[in-house]
């Protein structure tokens, strides 16, 4: 059943600060759950990101890893990142999915000062519209995860849009389809946080004691959420323990543009009643 | 019967007051709109929220360069002495036009040297933190959040001063803004704001 895109907030405006109600209340919410335990690093996905998004191949060199790119792109959305991390005597490999988590709380929406510039929808996608962006790049500060990336020569931002015109249509993302493992699954948020449960219940069992679900508090919890083997070493992964959607820096800047407008309406006053009051000191020419 | 102007501001110092007073009413507008959604519609003179977020940083530079002129033009005269200490401390018979009970000031009275200094402080502050944001793809997340902080804290003391600015410049004081453009003033005006720079000039 496709489902109908309904906006629940847009940047630079009053939704951005309090989101608005669906009009058909109760629709899809959905969330893509990657499972690192389960992926064996093919980069189908990635394959399937660009063809899928018609998003320009880009020259890649060989710095030693399996990794295809050095780091994401404007072009390349998704990127397999290649860790090898020490563990005491034992050697981790971890091969982890970095991609736009779709954040409930999107700090790079709040951070945004182009109305309409990016939009997230109630299903929980989030997604830049590049007529609108002005190429401040603010969003990239505001994004916890360090996501978006700016394009210099098209002077706009862009990053994972999950396949928003599949999702649309009922299908789910590239990246999902193409999965040989279903290391990627796509489903109901509710639904995918039940199959979160089982699968750290299962690595649980087999050793794994601090296998946990990342879906960070922070941000309201993500549209992307994975399944982490060691839980308790969330930077292996390089995800951050406490991602936040409105940083401190960020949070003293809406204090104080709230107060400005009034400061600077109180001047204008000030001026207006000082003269008023003394009115204009006229030099006696003939004194 | 004309009495002789007194000449107050050279062609340098007035063009440098323009450029740094034009170019700062311009960032202000372009500014407002990015820091507030319902002015983003500002963007609209500089040709759209695109062209505003290049224009912006350049119009910022040339707002630099011209800080820094008006800074080695004017600093000579800015440092506070005991009479200005003594002005300060009557600064309400300034504000309610008591000019009698006001110390005489010299070139500028001690609440020109005190803007002075601020806004040159604010200057720096507008330059360092606009830099980072210009260039916001070699600095860290956490430097560009504080720059945006750093850069509205500049704008909020910035806008009040321009209120302050021009209302004293304009309706407060009569003959005032005309130093800043034809360069002159009169001699009443000089005797009744700054005395002791009318002295100066009628001895000669």
């Amino acid at each position: 059943m496709p489902d109908t895109l309904s906006i629940k907030r847009v940047s630079a405006s009053s939704s951005a600060l309090i989101p608005l109600e669906s009009l058909r209340s109760g629709g899809p919410v959905y969330s893509k759950l990657v499972d690192i335990s389960k992926c064996i690093g093919c980069k189908g996905c990635e394959v399937a990101c660009k063809e899928w998004n018609d998003l320009k191949v880009e020259q890649t060199t060989n710095f030693g890893s399996f990794q295809s790119h050095k780091d994401l792109t404007p072009n390349t959305w998704l990127l397999m990142r290649f860790n090898e991390v020490e563990d005491g005597d034992d050697l981790n490999w971890i091969i982890k999915k970095d991609a736009c988590l779709h954040c409930e709380e999107p700090g790079c929406l709040f951070a945004c000062p182009a109305p309409g510039a990016i939009v997230q929808y109630q299903n929980g996608i989030v997604d830049f519209n590049q007529d609108n962006c002005i190429g401040c790049q603010y969003c990239v500060s505001g994004c916890p995860f360090d996501i978006p990336r700016f394009d210099k020569e098209t002077k706009t931002v862009a990053k994972c849009n999950m396949c928003i015109d599949r999702v649309e249509s009922g299908l789910e993302p590239a990246c999902v389809k193409t999965c040989p493992t279903n290391a990627i699954e796509w489903g109901i948020k509710e639904d995918m946080l039940a199959q979160a449960d089982k699968k750290v219940e299962r690595l649980k069992q087999r050793g794994y004691e601090h296998a946990a679900l990342y879906n960070p508090g922070g941000v309201g919890g993500t549209h992307m959420m994975y399944v982490v083997p060691h839980g308790d070493r969330l930077e292996d992964y390089e995800l951050p323990a406490h991602p936040t959607a409105s940083p401190g820096q960020l949070r003293g800047l809406n204090f104080l543009q709230r107060i400005g407008s009034y400061l600077f309406g109180f001047g204008i006053i000030s001026a207006l009643v000082h003269f008023l009051a003394v009115g204009p000191e006229i030099p006696d020419e003939n004194g | 019967m004309s009495t002789p102007l007194l000449r107050r501001f050279s062609f340098l110092e007035r063009i440098t007051h323009w450029v740094v007073g034009v170019t700062f009413v311009v960032l202000l507008l372009s500014g407002l709109a990015f820091a507030y959604p319902s002015l983003f519609w500002l963007t609209t003179f500089l040709g759209g929220g695109a062209a505003a977020r290049v224009l912006h940083p350049q119009i910022g530079a040339l707002f630099g360069v011209g800080i820094v002129v008006m800074f080695v033009l004017w600093i000579r005269d800015m440092f506070l002495d005991a009479r200005d200490r003594e002005w300060l401390g009557a600064i309400r018979h300034y504000v309610a036009h008591d000019s009698e009970k006001v110390p005489p000031a010299g070139k500028y009275n001690a609440g020109q040297k005190l803007f002075f200094w601020v806004q040159s402080l604010l200057g720096i502050v507008f330059v360092a933190s606009g830099l980072v944001l210009w260039f916001p793809e070699y600095f860290s997340a956490g430097l560009l959040n504080t720059a945006r902080l750093l850069h509205y804290a500049a704008t909020l003391g910035g806008g009040l001063f321009l209120i302050v600015h021009v209302y004293l410049g304009t309706v407060a004081y009569p003959g005032t803004a005309r130093g800043m453009i034809d360069g002159k003033v009169t001699p009443a005006w000089a005797r009744l704001h700054h005395p002791r720079w009318s002295g100066d000039r009628v001895d000669h």
